[in-house]
């Protein structure tokens, strides 16, 4: 891992278009600044974890009535609605 | 093995167009990349997202606009570029379902977004993640048992 030191108001920059930008420090606290394009998601580490542990504990091992399942074309054709959930693309 | 041999049937009856590719799998699950989309009419809206080889293991899921209308993830343009959609229609949002106890929650940060028309899919982090709940209860909603 590189390990850099700077000063508040001092940067970094990634690949030429991610700036890091140290804000305030306060006791255990560091504030960063993070300018990036829109196409590089920027998400605290914790809210990874969140989501594997989540996906982790919805794990379902068996199913009831397996035998009624039939398979679900996620094709235009399906009959869900899909109006209302649709992400809105930046 | 029993589980094994069940697994190798279930793949027979599964026809290619319905295979959902997750390229990254889910958080946690990174290694299974293939899963089935399967419905039972009785437990609508919520679906069974299976792992193809293993069909005695999956994921409860549930389309949001059936639970929760006003949902509007904003999904990363890098993840749009990467799913290959196009328009909106283009795009199924899946939820996935825990239940715990008898109480089941959706979680709302990490939606699965499936390319209707190649059925490539990926679980996303959306850009307004801040807004959503991991752990949004059903209560209020009729949930199949």
């Amino acid at each position: 891992m590189l390990v850099l030191s700077r000063k508040v108001n001092e940067n970094i920059v990634i690949d030429g278009r991610i700036i890091v930008k140290v804000v305030r420090t306060e006791g255990n606290f560091v504030k960063l600044g993070i300018e990036a394009p829109p196409d590089v998601p920027v998400h605290r580490q914790e809210i990874y974890d969140e989501i594997q542990k989540s996906n982790q504990a919805a794990l379902t091992v068996g199913r009831p009535n397996a035998g009624q399942l039939r398979p679900a074309k996620p094709g235009p054709s399906t009959p869900v609605d899909p109006a209302s959930s649709t992400p809105s693309p930046k | 093995m029993k589980t094994v041999e069940i697994a190798e049937q279930e793949r027979l009856q599964v026809k290619q167009e319905n295979i959902i590719q997750m390229p990254l799998g889910l958080l946690g699950f990174e290694r299974i990349k293939k899963f089935v989309l399967l419905a039972n009419p009785e437990e609508a809206p919520f679906m069974w997202l299976q792992m193809l080889d293993n069909a005695n293991q999956g994921f409860v899921v549930v389309p949001p606009s059936s639970v929760l209308p006003n949902y509007a993830p904003d999904i990363s343009s890098q993840d749009i570029e990467f799913l290959g959609i196009r328009a909106a229609t283009d795009a199924l949002v899946l939820n996935i379902v825990t239940v715990r106890g008898g109480e089941a929650t959706v979680n709302l940060k990490g939606p699965i977004v499936v390319n209707r028309n190649t059925l490539v899919a990926k679980q996303c982090i959306p850009v307004n993640v801040a807004n959503f709940s991991l752990q949004q209860p059903l209560a209020a909603i009729p949930v199949a048992a």
